[in-house]
C-alpha cells in the first residue's frame, strides 16, 4: 500500500524529483572529476532508467500515443468523422437495445426495498396462469410466514367516470399496495388497511397523475370530491405523483380498494370464489427469507388448500416466484427474445466494424510511408501495433460518445411514443455506461485489430484480411435483411391474407354476467333477451355466443402431444351459430345442436395432423383433456392466437353452466357503432347494473396488425441501415483496389483489352468473399429465424419469397456498389495514367 | 562462454551493500559509491549507471528516503537515509546472504 502511495506521489512530483535526481548526478560528476575520473556515463539514459523504476513508463507512452493519434485523426477530419459516425450508428443501436432491456429487467423500481418484492404465480407441470383466486390469495397472505406482506391486484375493464363518453382504465388493489411501495402521494392520502380494508368503509378512489391533469385540470381540491365510477359514488382521496412507479408496469388511471369490488360490481362473487382466477399476487419476502424458502412454504400451503378445496388447485400445483422489483417480470421466453434482439444488434455493430476495418486497411496503404519512417528510426512492431490500437480505441471512443447521445435521443422519443411510466429516464445509468464501454472495446478490437496487425507487420498490401472483412459484412447484412424481409412478409400477410374469419362489421359484447353473480338461468334469460332484441335491429345478420371472446384478454390453451409432436390446442365454447357469425367455413360434417354434449368440432389443421387425409368424423380425439366425438371440421381461424400459425382449435358446444361467462358476437352490415349504442341501451333496460364491454373486432385486429407493422418497420429500418453501411463499405473497397491497379489497367487497355473483361478482372477478387458471405448469411438466418416463428403470423421462417426478396435487394446493392467505382475507373486516360506512374 | 561479472560485483549485491553503508548514517550518492569502493579495498566499483536506478528502486520500496543536505564542497545535495523498513530489509538480506555463502562454503570445503 505504502509503495503504491509513493509511486502516486512520485507521479505528481515527477518534475521536481527528476530535477533533483539530475542535480544528484551532476554533483556525482563533479566529485568524480575532482577524483580524476571523467568517464561518467550517459546521464540522460541513466535518468530514463531511474525513472523506469517508478513504473510509470506505460503512462508516458500512452500519452505519447494519444497525442500522436489525436494529431493523425485531426489531420484527416473527413475520415475521422465518417468512421465515428459509422461506429456511432452501430454502437447506438446496441446501447439503445441494452438500455431498454436495462429499464425492463435490470433497473429496480424506485420503491422501498425493491429487492424483496416477488411476483407469485400458479404453476403446474402442464399448466400455468398469472392469476389466482382471491380466497387462495387471502389464505397465502394469512398463513405464509415467509412473506411479510402480500399484495393483490385485480384488473378490470375500462370503466365510466360520471357521464364520460370514453372509459377510463382502473384496477383494484389490496389496501397495503401503496404503503408497501413506500411512495408518498402527491395530494391527499393513499389507501390504508385501517381505512380502506373493509367493504363497509367509505368507497375511496385514487387518481393517476395523468388523469388528474387531463380530466380534473390539475385541481388539488378534487381530493375529497365524490365522483361516480360505473355509476357508483366514490370519494377521491389521493393523487399519485408524476413519477409513480407501480408493480408490473401497470399504470391504470383509477386505483380502487379491492374491498369495494362487490360494491362496484353488484353481486360479484369474485372475492369469495375459490375457482375464479383473477388476482395478480405480489409479495414482500420477510427479512432474511430467500425466494426458494418462500416457495417451499407456499407449496405446503398449496397442499393445505387442496385438502379443503379440491377443485381450486391443479394436480402438482405449486407457486412460482420471480423477482418483482423490476418494470417487467421476465419470463424465460422473454430472455429468448432479448437474446434474439441482442444478436441482431450485434450484427449491425459487426457490419459497422467491418466497414471501418476495411477503411482502416485501405488507409494502411497510404500510411506505408509513415510506418516505414517510424520503423527506420527505431520503432519496433509492438510499439507501432500499440500505437495503431490506441488510434482505434480513440476512434471507437469518439463513436461511443456520439452513439450514447444518439441512443439518448432515440430513447427519449421511444419512451414518449410508448407511453412508458414517467419514472423511466432516457439518461444512461452506470450499467448502460459500462455496457457502452464494453461495446466500444469490442468494436475497437473488431475493426482495429486485424488492420493494426497487418500494418504493423508491414503487410498492408495483402488482400486476405480485406476479403474476410467483406465476407463478414455481406453475411451480417444478409441476416439482417432476411429477418426484416420475413417480418415485412408477416405484416403483409396479416394485412392482405384472409385470417380465416370475418372481422369487418363484427362486434363483441361482454356483459361480465359472472362477475355480477348471475345464475345460469338469469344469465340465459339476459342473453336470450339481448339476442332477440339485437336480431331485430336492421342490418344484423348473425348473432351467437362464445365463451372466450375473439382477440380478447383471456385465452385458454392446452399443451399436449399427438403423434410425437408438441401441439397447442386453443379450445373454445360456442353456440351453434358461431361459425356463421365469425364466417368460419364448415368444411366437413355439421355444426353443433344447441347444448350438444360429448362432441367436438376441430380445425382443418388439427384434423390433418391427427388423421392425415382420412375422414375424422365420428372419431375420438386422442390425448386431449376433454374427450369427444368429432362431428365437424371447420377452417383454421387462429382467433385467439393470431401470431401463432401452429395453433389448433377445438370447439365445444356451450352448456348451460357456461352461460354466465358468455360473450355475444354480432355481425351486421351497418356501422358497428350503431349496434354498440343499441346494445348498450338494451342492456341498460334489462339490467342497469351491468356495464358491458364492447369491441369492434376490426379495431382489435388493426391494433394487432399495427403492432406487427411497427415492429417490422423498425427492423426494416435497421436492416436498411445495415445494407447501406455494407454498400458504402463495398464502394470504398472496390474504388480502393481499382486505384491500386490503375497502372495495370492502363497497360491492359493499351494492349487492347476490352473494358468488359477488365471490369470482370477487377471484380473477380470480390466474387468469392461475396458469395461465401451470402451463403453463410442465408444459412445463419435460416437457423436463427426459427426463434422468430411465433412472431411471424403464419409466414414460414423459411418463406422463399422473403428470402428471395432480401437476397435480391442485397445482390442489387452489392452489384451497384461494385460496378459504379469500377466503371468510373475504366474511364481513365491511358496515356496520362502510364505517364503519371 | 563464462560471463565474468563487471568488477567482481555479484549480481543483486548492490542493494544490500548500499543498505549496509547507509546503516551508519545518511550519505549522498557519490559518497555511497566511494564508501563501497574504499571499504572493499578498491575491489568493487559502483557504476553510476547502476547506482542511481538502484537508489530509485530503493526509494520506491521505501527502504531509503532522500533529504536535502550540504555536501563537503558546500553544495546542496540529497542525502540518502535508511528507513526502519530499510533496516529490516538489510537484516533479511544479510541473513539470506549469510545462508547462501555458508552453503557455498560448505560445498567448496567438502566437494
Amino acid at each position: 500500500m505504502g509503495e503504491l502511495w509513493r509511486r502516486i506521489s512520485y507521479l505528481f512530483n515527477r518534475r521536481r524529483l527528476d530535477a533533483e535526481l539530475e542535480s544528484d548526478m551532476e554533483f556525482h560528476r563533479e566529485m568524480a572529476a575532482r577524483a580524476g575520473r571523467n568517464n561518467f556515463g550517459n546521464s540522460l539514459r541513466m535518468r530514463e532508467q531511474s525513472r523506469e523504476a517508478w513504473g510509470w513508463t506505460w503512462l508516458d507512452r500512452l500519452l505519447q500515443d494519444l497525442q500522436y493519434g489525436a494529431r493523425i485523426l485531426v489531420r484527416s477530419p473527413g475520415f475521422t468523422i465518417m468512421v465515428a459516425l459509422v461506429l456511432a450508428i452501430g454502437i447506438s443501436v446496441n446501447v439503445s437495445a441494452f438500455s431498454l432491456f436495462n429499464m425492463m429487467a435490470l433497473k429496480t423500481l424506485p420503491i422501498r426495498d425493491p429487492g424483496s418484492i416477488v411476483r407469485l404465480e400458479r404453476r403446474a407441470p402442464n399448466a400455468s396462469t398469472s392469476e389466482m383466486a382471491y380466497p387462495s390469495f387471502a389464505f397465502y397472505r394469512d398463513h405464509a410466514h415467509a412473506l411479510s406482506a402480500a399484495i393483490a391486484v385485480l384488473g378490470i375493464p375500462p370503466i365510466q367516470i360520471d357521464d364520460d363518453l370514453q372509459n377510463t382504465s382502473a384496477s383494484f388493489v389490496s389496501p397495503n399496495y401503496f404503503s408497501e411501495l413506500g411512495t408518498p402521494p402527491l395530494y391527499g392520502r393513499f389507501f390504508e388497511p385501517a381505512l380502506d380494508g373493509s367493504p363497509a368503509s367509505q368507497p375511496a378512489v385514487i387518481l393517476s397523475y395523468g388523469l388528474w391533469q387531463r380530466r380534473f385540470s390539475a385541481d388539488p381540491s378534487v381530493v375529497g370530491r365524490v365522483i361516480r365510477i360505473g355509476r357508483k359514488p366514490f370519494t377521491v382521496v389521493g393523487i399519485t405523483p408524476y413519477t409513480f412507479a407501480s408493480l408490473g408496469g401497470q399504470h391504470p388511471d383509477l386505483w380502487l380498494p379491492i374491498a369495494q369490488q362487490p360494491y362496484l360490481i353488484d353481486n360479484s362473487k369474485v372475492l369469495a370464489d375459490w375457482n375464479s382466477s383473477s388476482i395478480r399476487m405480489w409479495a414482500r419476502l420477510a427479512p432474511g427469507v430467500s425466494a426458494k424458502a418462500a416457495e417451499q412454504e407456499l407449496r405446503a400451503l398449496t397442499d393445505e388448500i387442496r385438502k379443503q378445496h379440491h377443485d381450486a388447485v391443479w394436480d402438482d400445483e405449486f407457486i412460482h416466484s420471480s423477482p418483482g422489483g423490476h418494470l417487467q417480470v421476465m419470463q424465460p421466453e422473454m430472455y429468448q427474445v432479448a437474446l434474439m434482439v441482442g444478436i441482431l444488434t450485434l450484427l449491425i455493430l459487426a457490419v459497422a466494424c467491418t466497414n471501418v476495418g476495411g477503411l482502416l486497411l485501405a488507409r494502411g496503404i497510404t500510411r506505408e510511408h509513415e510506418m516505414g519512417i517510424r520503423i527506420a528510426i527505431g520503432a519496433n512492431r509492438k510499439r507501432i501495433f500499440r500505437q495503431l490500437c490506441t488510434e482505434s480505441i480513440m476512434l471507437a471512443s469518439l463513436g461511443a460518445v456520439i452513439g450514447i447521445f444518439l441512443s439518448y435521443a432515440i430513447l427519449r422519443v421511444a419512451l414518449t411514443q410508448l407511453d412508458a411510466p414517467k419514472w423511466l429516464s432516457p439518461v444512461p445509468d452506470w450499467r448502460v455506461l459500462l455496457f457502452s464501454m464494453g461495446v466500444m472495446l469490442l468494436a475497437a478490437i473488431f475493426f482495429g485489430f486485424a488492420p493494426a496487425l497487418q500494418i504493423a507487420r508491414q503487410r498492408q498490401r495483402k488482400t486476405i484480411a480485406r476479403q474476410i472483412l467483406l465476407a463478414a459484412q455481406v453475411a451480417a447484412s444478409c441476416v439482417l435483411l432476411i429477418v426484416s424481409g420475413l417480418l415485412a412478409r408477416a405484416a403483409q400477410h396479416m394485412l392482405f391474407t384472409d385470417p380465416g374469419f370475418g372481422y369487418e362489421n363484427t362486434i363483441s359484447i361482454n356483459p361480465y354476467l359472472d362477475q355480477h353473480g348471475y345464475s345460469e338461468t338469469a344469465a340465459k334469460s339476459y342473453l336470450d333477451q339481448m339476442q332477440s332484441r339485437l336480431a331485430a335491429l336492421p342490418g344484423v345478420h348473425s348473432i351467437s355466443l362464445v365463451r372466450l371472446p375473439p382477440m380478447g384478454h383471456i385465452v385458454s390453451r392446452e399443451d399436449t402431444e399427438i403423434n410425437g409432436r408438441k401441439i397447442k390446442i386453443y379450445p373454445n365454447w360456442v353456440t351453434p351459430g358461431y361459425f356463421q357469425t365469425m364466417q368460419i367455413p364448415v368444411l366437413l360434417g355439421r355444426t353443433f345442436q344447441s347444448g350438444e354434449k360429448h362432441s367436438v368440432i376441430i380445425s382443418r389443421s388439427y384434423a390433418h395432423l391427427v388423421w392425415g387425409g382420412k375422414n375424422p368424423i365420428g372419431q375420438r380425439v386422442p390425448n386431449s383433456d376433454s374427450k369427444g366425438i368429432v362431428i365437424g371440421v371447420v377452417g383454421d381461424a387462429h382467433i385467439n392466437a393470431l401470431n401463432d400459425d401452429d395453433a389448433l382449435e377445438a370447439y365445444y358446444a356451450a352448456q348451460s353452466d357456461n352461460m354466465p361467462g358468455m360473450v355475444i358476437v354480432v355481425r351486421s352490415s351497418g356501422l358497428p357503432s350503431a349496434v354498440e349504442t343499441a346494445a348498450r341501451s338494451f342492456s341498460e333496460s334489462i339490467d342497469p347494473k351491468l356495464l358491458p364491454e364492447m369491441h369492434p373486432l376490426k379495431d382489435l385486429y388493426q391494433d394487432i396488425t399495427l403492432q406487427i407493422e411497427q415492429i417490422s418497420a423498425v427492423v426494416s429500418l435497421i436492416g436498411i441501415v445495415a445494407v447501406l453501411l455494407a454498400g458504402i463499405g463495398i464502394v470504398g473497397l472496390v474504388a480502393f483496389s481499382v486505384s491500386q491497379r490503375t497502372k495495370e489497367m492502363a497497360i491492359r487497355l493499351a494492349l487492347g483489352a476490352t473494358k468488359r473483361r477488365l471490369c470482370a478482372a477487377l471484380l473477380r477478387q470480390f466474387t468469392w468473399p461475396i458469395l461465401s458471405g451470402l451463403l453463410a448469411g442465408t444459412a445463419l438466418a435460416a437457423f436463427a429465424s426459427r426463434f422468430l416463428r411465433v412472431a411471424l403470423f403464419g409466414v414460414s421462417n423459411l418463406d422463399p419469397l422473403g428470402y428471395a426478396a432480401a437476397l435480391t435487394v442485397l445482390i442489387a446493392i452489392i452489384a451497384v456498389a461494385g460496378l459504379l467505382p469500377a466503371r468510373r475507373a475504366l474511364r481513365l486516360d491511358v496515356a496520362r495514367a502510364l505517364h503519371y506512374q | 562462454m563464462f560471463n565474468r561479472p563487471k568488477e567482481g560485483m555479484p549480481p543483486g549485491a548492490l542493494p544490500m551493500l548500499i543498505l549496509r553503508v547507509l546503516q551508519s548514517g545518511s550519505l549522498h550518492g557519490y559518497a555511497i559509491a566511494q564508501r563501497i569502493h574504499v571499504l572493499s579495498s578498491e575491489v568493487l566499483a559502483v557504476e553510476e549507471g547502476l547506482l542511481y536506478p538502484t537508489l530509485q528502486k530503493m526509494l520506491v520500496k521505501g527502504w531509503v528516503t532522500a533529504d536535502w543536505g550540504i555536501s563537503e564542497t558546500n553544495r546542496k545535495v540529497r542525502f540518502y537515509r535508511l528507513t526502519p523498513q530499510g533496516r529490516a530489509q538489510l537484516k533479511a538480506e544479510l541473513a539470506g546472504y549469510n545462508r547462501i555463502t555458508q552453503a557455498i562454503q560448505d560445498i567448496l570445503r567438502t566437494a
